[in-house]
């Protein structure tokens, strides 16, 4: 009886706790200190070592730690790439088979007790060296370098080869990686390899302090240590975490040169003032769009994409802003996705490997613009090729008759099909990765748009590892996948169809064409682009005649932004651009101060 | 007691092994190859069966008789299957290959997020639903015991993700009478604030099911004989009701409870990834889509531990509340 009567006080007090919080909650929140921005991640930070940062999220926080020895320009469209630990643009050779570069003295690591004293130290060439060697070592279990340095660099792969036997010697030499003086290195190439320096504007390439990795060992996936402009503060395991800013940053300014409208839309207005604008980052980790849609609206945080189930909320059927939103001055930013999304055809399949009107009738029965209407509540384009938009080679005017809607056409070629096969196409299957309510939908589409052309496929939902089983081994027909772009030049898509990249390579349809091959290797060793652009565009028409892909989307990203948040402007490949953003603090406050008078 | 405790704790190590061999068919044997997603996306063959071999996963997977009887025992120990065993019942986890972190690191700092967020609600829920179950019981067939059954129904019947997103808006997002998400960096009385709602919606949620669970058991006991002799002797209502008829249903009640408990530890799943609360609900779902198999196998094991733990209670408990069960 005791017992039952302790434990009922105690069970009164705690609920009265939780029902007396609307009590003494407040909503404004304390007041910050500073300039902050506020920001949310949509998954998991995987870690902080740039070395094996593959993942956008922990790519998006490691950029405002880490720098590159390029970037792109923030304002100027089309891409430009630019200087930003390097003093210029790389020297390179007349053979291309070697570059010189040269980083900027004065730009210091953050404070850390890694360093003698716990104040950072310069950085130096040798650094670069260490984390390119860092990258190549496979104690580290680095996923980048296959995608960057493998067969490019001048004995960094022997290296590589010899830490499979234990830890590296990374105070031996290493002919392609030369350091010159204390500001100065040289790659050298064992063939040319224009695409190295966008690699170079890639976060894996930056540079680490050896002290620090000395330091942490294993734990430096959670103790980064940067040039940038911000460091960590607190632990960033948490589902919210801070940055602040880095106080040995150097003197770097807001940029001068945009694109036609960036002045008028006041992206100029800051020209020359030194960066960055805002003091303290604090990161929200918020894996459901319902409630990172509900802080946005809060004012919790300063930018937000639209959850699909909210689009009807946020914007007209006109594809603007709805008068609410409008009425608190939100903003709306429309930009392209670096990306294509497809259904690939597996091309050593003998069914649909081997039979182009196949290809062909099943992409002109998908309906693309229901499609993108559905389940993408339209952000997106009917795609032309594999090639998508704002990049340099993308053709506006290029004509794809196979993403037309046509389920007539489709018929006459799936009768053609079926002579090829030599009598009734079997059931064809179809990997989807993800098992979600969304996906499922999304796969139903695809199946009902097939059955209506009296095509019969199975879905087939499975689990990302399971899905890439099937796609390592090769034992399914169709798949759904995408691939988002790392560099804005179309070798990074086309390198999908070259053949030696076959599975279980990035070359997942397997596609092989001996004129696309032969193409794809003169093109790669082509310094300019304009060089490589002939080749690029017969490329995509070859892809576009032989359909191994079934194109379903180019995206295209919506982004509401508050009005405090200024100098606000979408960057698909530079890393780490809040050090050009700001916030105005006096119309955060009247937001808040609103808020509170409504409530 | 002792002796019994002896013998159950005994049981639990072919238990343990049955689970662990049964986690290890599962993820290394029939799951998908975890390699593909670590090699990263422009990883070619030999990269791929380069990180295959840095992971063990180049390895038999089982032990090959073969060797045994050819007396080379270093090679037959040298599999995956006993490598698992071994690190699984020496509890070392190693690090996820996910987030490259050490698994004991993982759970302890999840731990609190977790248990802040599903302890108060358990507590409350076991306290609100029996006590809501006894006052329908004692008062069996009344406008109030028909309301209460009614409102069960309804609880049940309205599914715990719409409760979620239909509370999170409303209370949080419109009145804002609550936080919409978040947990407090330190551990304070900003943990009562941040959790406050969704531990509100998870005893809203466990509601329905639990009084009619605790109605049905405490009405057969108040229909016994026993309860009506004590009535007979003049005993008070509250006396024959937490004396006899609550004592009395304590063992269904212990066994609903106390299986429960493990669970706590490992948090909730829709709670945690809605309200963004850094705990262990979404650590095992996470770690099965993305292959992490240290991590599947740490909380596989680790979870399977609190299970037979609190099975072992359950029995101790029995003996504990009714004098006619003996451990022996």
């Amino acid at each position: 009886m005791k017992f039952w009567a302790a434990y009922g006080v105690v069970c009164t007090v705690l609920l009265a706790a939780y029902l007396s919080v609307p009590f003494f909650y407040d909503r404004s929140g304390p007041p910050a200190a500073g300039s902050v921005r506020r920001a949310a991640l949509a998954s998991k930070i995987r870690g902080l070592d740039p070395q094996d940062i593959g993942d956008t999220t922990s790519a998006a926080v490691a950029g405002q730690i880490f720098e590159t020895l390029y970037t792109y320009s923030y304002l100027e469209r089309p891409y430009r790439l630019i200087p930003l630990l390097a003093a210029d643009l790389p020297e390179v050779s007349p053979d291309g088979l070697a570059l010189t570069l040269t980083i900027r003295p004065g730009i210091f690591f953050c404070d850390d007790p890694a360093f003698p004293g716990g104040q950072g130290r310069e950085l130096t060439a040798t650094d670069f060296i260490y984390a390119w060697m860092r990258m190549a070592d496979l104690n580290n279990r680095s996923t980048n370098y296959a995608g960057i340095f493998q067969g490019y660099v001048k004995g960094l792969d022997e290296f590589r080869a010899a830490s499979a036997a234990g830890p590296a010697d990374y105070d031996g030499e290493i002919e392609g990686l030369e350091v010159l003086g204390r500001y100065t290195m040289r790659i050298k190439l064992n063939k040319p390899y224009p695409f190295l320096v966008y690699w170079l504007a890639h976060l894996p390439t930056a540079p680490v302090a050896r002290e620090a990795v000395e330091f942490y060992g294993p734990e430096l996936v959670n103790h980064p240590v940067g040039t940038g402009p911000y460091r960590l503060a607190g632990d960033f395991r948490s589902n919210r975490f801070s940055l602040e800013r880095n106080k040995n940053y150097r003197l770097e300014t807001y940029p001068a040169r945009g694109e036609d409208g960036d002045a008028r839309a006041g992206l100029l207005a800051d020209a020359g003032r030194r960066i960055p604008f805002i003091d303290r980052i604090e990161w929200s980790v918020i894996e459901e769009p319902q409630p990172r849609w509900l802080a946005f609206l809060d004012g919790q945080l300063d930018a937000s994409g639209i959850p699909r189930d909210n689009f009807s909320e946020a914007i007209t059927p006109g594809r603007e802003l709805a008068g609410e939103l409008r009425e608190r001055d939100i903003r709306l930013l429309k930009f392209d996705d670096p990306s294509v999304f497809y259904y690939g055809f597996n091309m050593n399949d003998p069914v649909v490997g081997s039979n182009l009107p196949l290809r062909r009738a099943m992409s002109l029965a998908f309906d693309r613009e229901t499609y993108i209407e559905r389940f993408l509540n339209g952000r997106g384009r009917i795609p032309v090729g594999p090639i998508p938009p704002s990049f340099p080679s993308f053709r506006p005017e290029k004509e794809n008759p196979w993403v037309r809607y046509d389920p007539e056409e489709a018929r006459r070629l799936l009768a053609q099909a079926e002579e090829e096969c030599g009598g009734p196409l079997p059931l064809l299957r179809v990997a989807v990765p993800g098992t979600d309510t969304t996906t499922r939908q999304g796969g139903e589409f695809f199946r009902v748009q097939m059955e209506r052309i009296g095509l019969s496929v199975e879905m087939d939902y499975m689990t990302w590892p399971r899905f890439q089983d099937a796609n390592r081994t090769g034992s399914h027909q169709i798949f759904a996948l995408g691939w988002q772009a790392d560099y804005p030049d179309a070798e990074n898509f086309l390198f999908l169809f070259y053949g030696p990249n076959r599975s279980p390579g990035p070359n997942a349809c397997n596609f092989s064409d001996p004129e696309f091959d032969r193409l794809y290797e003169q093109a790669v060793v082509l310094p300019l682009l304009e060089d490589r652009l002939p080749s690029y565009h017969r490329m995509e028409d070859i892809v576009i005649e032989q359909c191994p892909w079934l194109l379903l989307t180019y995206r295209v990203n919506y982004v509401l932004i508050h009005p405090w948040l200024e100098n606000y402007k979408p960057n698909n490949f530079a890393e780490g651009t809040i050090k050009y953003q700001a916030v105005n603090d006096e119309r955060r406050r009247a937001f808040y101060a609103e808020k509170e008078e409504g409530s | 007691m002792r002796r019994f405790l002896v013998k159950r704790l005994l049981y639990c190590i072919p238990v343990l092994f049955g689970i662990s061999l049964l986690t290890f068919l599962l993820f290394r044997v029939v799951g998908g190859d975890p390699v593909d997603r670590l090699a990263g996306k422009y990883a070619r063959a030999e990269q791929k069966e380069q990180l295959r071999e840095q992971l063990g996963f180049n390895l038999p997977l089982w032990p090959r008789p073969e060797l045994l009887l050819a007396g080379d025992l270093g090679n037959f120990a040298d599999n995956q299957l006993f490598h698992h065993l071994f690190d699984t019942f020496t509890f070392r986890f190693g690090r996820s290959q996910q987030y490259h972190r050490r698994i004991s690191a993982m759970i302890l700092s999840g731990l609190v997020p977790s248990l802040s967020l599903t302890l108060p609600a358990f507590l409350l829920g076991l306290f609100l639903q029996t006590a809501l179950a006894l006052l329908s019981a004692s008062r069996r067939g009344s406008r109030f015991d028909r309301l209460l059954t009614l409102a069960c129904l309804v609880g049940m019947s309205f599914p715990f993700l719409a409760l979620i997103i239909f509370g999170q808006s409303l209370l949080a997002g419109r009145f804002g009478w609550f936080p919409i998400l978040g947990f407090p960096e330190k551990f304070g009385l900003g943990v009562l604030t941040h959790t406050a709602l969704p531990v509100l919606l998870g005893l809203v949620a466990g509601l329905g099911g639990g009084v009619r669970f605790y109605r049905t058991i405490l009405i057969e006991e108040a229909e016994s004989d026993y309860v009506r002799t004590a009535r007979a002797k003049g005993l008070k209502e509250s006396r024959v009701l937490f004396g006899h008829v609550l004592k009395n249903a304590m063992i269904p009640i212990i066994t609903r409870t106390v299986v429960v408990i493990p669970f706590l530890f490992l948090g909730s799943l829709l709670l945690e990834r809605f309200f963004s609360i850094p705990g262990l609900g979404y650590m095992l779902v996470d770690a099965v889509n993305s292959s992490d198999w240290p991590v599947i196998n740490a909380l596989t094991f680790v979870g399977a531990v609190f299970y037979l733990g609190a099975v072992v209670l359950t029995d101790v408990l029995y003996a504990l509340v009714d004098p006619r069960v003996s451990l022996k």
